[in-house]
């Protein structure tokens, strides 16, 4: 590490950063320099200032954001007196970025490559990679649909809220809902659409529109929802089970219902208590005493939410439509401020920042690409485009732009 | 449109949404299901049903009591946690439900009340603007301009760039009046400019300071929260923030006598809460003092009660600047909130709530019955006592001829 303190002048840190910030995020432009120092006030070492900022070389930093036990390794909860605050790694890392473009040894295109600055947090994220090169194989290396970037006009704001996001969407949106309708038309009911995707990407509120778009053709529907299928918290928790993965589920359960639902029955499933960490059924998958199934009735359409509904290999088949709905990061975050911490006040901030800097890249590596790796289609609303697996294209009638 | 009860909750939920875009058009940028969000948070466990408002004049009453303000608790924990107090809750409760059922008219509420849409609740509207302030400040504006704040009405939050540049008009004429009325009245002279918490004090004092170094004329500010004492010696002894005894008051009155002598002074520094100097006023081993020099116009920005006797005859111009609280709000949101992060988002809310109606009538309405300038951003005018009026008006005319 090297550390940078005769190319620092305190006095004008904070003007150079600010300056050099406008080109790594817009919205710092409408920030006045003394608005952003308030927020640099913050992140500043107590002992030493800027100059105490030691420099990795940009390879160890590339290696290290894209190691996930550098991210199992951020708190979420660390406390400062009976105050919680940012993971100290994810400031050090900030000020790291901050000192190497004021002193010139990051250069500003790296770090715009390799990391995005959230506004409001006012620290820098590391990009998470969805399109990696096989997630293009699979999806025949472009888009089967592409319309203008309209998220791009949040690249100035703090916060998103749903009515402005739902506009930019609006023709990738419209898209996804009429390839659903063509494949429904081609293979006839039932059929089971599953949708994964991160949170705020946007999933609830697009499930809520093609239930409403489906319903106005004419379509029964209905939907299952996957976490009522875990089994006991306490079990997990003891047995060291992730909650992502098939261990998790009352697996036989699970695909009986699909079976089932798809055959056109009614089914009853499981029913899982976020608040108790309890399950209506025993982990042989025989109803509790007492408890409540949920009656699923039998529908032209069924939707499947969850965070990794076609991950399951027996399950795959039994799905219609595998869809995968990404927002980038950023504007997750910029949603999450809005939705979660503004409106439902659900977080503490800096525990929210916390966790949202450490999930990412896990949730991505577990979770989206092992599915943007098994799905028919993907709506990138960041990148207002509808993709799909060349199977999938021709369903739609569609072919791959040139 | 469903036939069910209006308290039931799911029509509770759509009829308070239609009428509350109504009560504040920023509501108007939510989806329902946010709405609904954030009303989660105010359900009462017993439902709706289980909230009575109350008479309208019950509320009046209560809302124009001091002992209502004071008696809120700021720091107010459920389960370790802080929470919205609950008198500022059930306030809020009531006014929901009496919307719903029609008990309360939409312009009975929005008369007394108004709604902040990122904090979800409903604050008080304080008055600044008495018949007695008016009278002192001849009845009618100076000079009124196109209300431009207006522009904010469907904001969460609001940063200074918008926000001054929405102030243009208004603080230029304020900024010449201020040159004026220096002319007229000589150097070295103190001006004072009191106003609530993030009106824009800060930021048009260096408006006013780089107009009079553009003119050659040498400057200076002090604030007067760097004469504090430190704040757990104001807690542990029940010091209201705005008396003298809040402050090292004797380093105070003898520096303002320096100042205006045309010496150096040396003042205390207040930092997080914690002052360079002990309650004798002696400088703590290890902190550092402030140096202001001597300059020309000495600005004292604060919300110390500058019409006090003992004060007020040593400051050669007393301004107010206001900015009305659902801007400033909206202001303190973006600034405390999201770039200093500086407060718990109850506590925030709490200390907001309380604060306001205190503050207006410790300090600001009465100033507003001595002061030379009141500068009104919202209301986007500029007020001048009628002495001030005449003083500037004349050196406005000398300059143009």
């Amino acid at each position: 590490m090297s550390t940078v303190q005769n190319r620092i002048d305190p006095a004008t840190f904070a003007e150079s950063l600010f300056e050099k910030m406008k080109h790594i995020h817009p919205g710092v432009a409408d920030l006045e320099l003394y608005e952003f120092q308030y927020s640099l006030k913050n992140l500043r070492p107590k002992e030493g200032g800027w100059a105490a900022v030691g420099l990795e070389p940009m390879a160890v930093l590339e290696k290290m954001v894209n190691d996930s036990s550098f991210y199992r390794g951020i708190q979420i909860k660390p406390s400062l007196g009976d105050k919680l605050v940012l993971d100290p790694q994810i400031v050090q890392l900030t000020n790291m970025l901050m000192v190497g473009l004021v002193a010139g040894e990051y250069p500003e295109e790296w770090v715009r490559r390799h990391f995005y600055f959230d506004l409001r947090s006012f620290f820098f994220l590391h990009r998470t990679t969805y399109f990696t090169p096989a997630v293009q194989a699979h999806l025949g290396g472009k888009p089967l649909r592409q319309f203008e970037k309209k998220q791009e006009r949040f690249e100035r704001t703090s916060a998103i809220g749903y009515k402005e996001f739902m506009e930019a969407n609006a023709e990738v949106d419209g898209a996804f809902i009429e390839s659903v309708r063509t494949v429904l038309a081609k293979r006839g009911a039932p059929l089971l659409v599953a949708i994964a995707g991160a949170t705020a990407a946007g999933k609830t509120e697009i499930v809520a529109r093609l239930r409403s778009a489906l319903a106005g053709d004419g379509h029964s529907l209905t939907s299952i929802e996957m976490d009522n299928f875990l089994t006991d918290r306490d079990h997990r928790e003891a047995e060291g089970i992730h909650s992502l993965g098939r261990a998790a589920l009352h697996l036989e359960l699970f695909l009986q219902a699909l079976k089932d639902i798809c055959a056109g029955k009614r089914i009853q499933t499981p029913r899982y208590d976020f608040i108790t960490g309890g399950s209506s059924h025993d982990l042989q998958g025989r109803l509790l005493p007492g408890g409540k199934p949920v009656v699923v009735e039998p529908a032209e359409v069924i939707f499947m939410e969850g965070n990794f509904p076609f991950l399951i290999e027996e399950a795959a088949p039994l799905i219609g439509v595998k869809v995968v709905y990404l927002t980038d990061d950023p504007v997750r975050m910029q949603r999450k401020w809005r939705r979660d911490i503004d409106l439902r006040k659900k977080y503490e901030p800096a525990y929210f920042c916390n966790r949202f800097f450490k999930d990412q890249f896990l949730m991505a590596g577990q979770v989206y690409i092992p599915q943007l790796l098994l799905c028919d289609l993907v709506v990138d609303t960041t990148g207002a485009a509808l993709w799909g697996t060349s199977e999938m294209a021709g369903q739609l009638g569609l072919e791959k732009p040139a | 449109m469903t036939n069910k009860h209006p308290l039931d909750p799911a029509r509770f939920s759509e009829l308070l949404f239609e009428s509350m875009q109504r009560i504040n058009p920023g509501v108007n940028e939510l989806e329902f299901y946010e709405f609904c969000y954030a009303l989660d948070i105010l359900t009462p466990e017993g439902g709706w049903a289980s909230v009575v408002p109350e008479e309208k004049r019950a509320i009046e009453e209560r809302i124009g009591n001091r002992d209502f303000f004071a008696n809120i608790d700021i720091r107010q924990k459920v389960n370790g946690r802080n929470v919205l107090e609950e008198q500022i809750t059930r306030l809020t409760r009531e006014l929901f439900v009496g919307l719903v059922t029609g008990f309360y008219e939409e312009e009975w509420v929005a008369k007394y009340f108004y709604f902040d849409v990122r904090g979800f609740f409903f604050l008080v509207r304080t008055v600044y603007f008495t018949d007695a302030g008016v009278k002192h400040l001849g009845g009618k504006p100076f000079k009124a301009f196109e209300q431009r704040q207006q522009d904010f009405e469907r904001r969460f939050e609001i940063g200074y760039k918008e926000f001054s540049e929405a102030n243009a008009e208004v603080d230029e004429q304020f900024v010449d009046v201020i040159d004026g009325l220096v002319a007229v009245r000589g150097t070295p002279i103190l001006v004072t400019i009191a106003g609530p918490t993030a009106a824009g004090k800060t930021e048009i004092t260096a408006s006013l300071r780089g107009r009079f170094e553009s003119e050659g004329k040498k400057t200076t500010s002090i604030e007067m929260d760097n004469f504090l004492l430190d704040n757990d010696y104001r807690d542990g002894q029940g010091i209201a923030s705005l008396g003298r005894e809040a402050y090292h008051y004797d380093i105070f009155m003898q520096s303002l006598a320096g100042i205006l002598r045309g010496e150096a002074i040396t003042i205390p520094r207040y930092d997080s809460s914690v002052s360079s100097h002990d309650e004798h006023d002696r400088l703590k081993p290890g902190y550092q003092p402030i140096t202001v020099q001597p300059a020309d116009i000495v600005f004292l920005e604060g919300n110390f009660p500058f019409q006090n006797e003992d004060v007020s005859h040593l400051i050669g111009i007393k301004v107010v600047y206001l900015t009305d609280d659902p801007i400033r709000l909206k202001r303190k949101w973006k600034r405390d909130m999201d770039l200093r992060k500086k407060y718990e988002v109850s506590y925030f809310r709490n200390r907001y709530f309380r604060t306001q109606f205190l503050r207006a009538e410790d300090c600001y309405r009465a100033q507003m019955q001595v002061c030379d300038v009141l500068v009104d951003t919202t209301g986007a005018a500029v007020w001048l006592a009628p002495d001030a009026a005449v003083q500037y008006t004349t050196w406005q005319a000398g300059k143009q001829s």
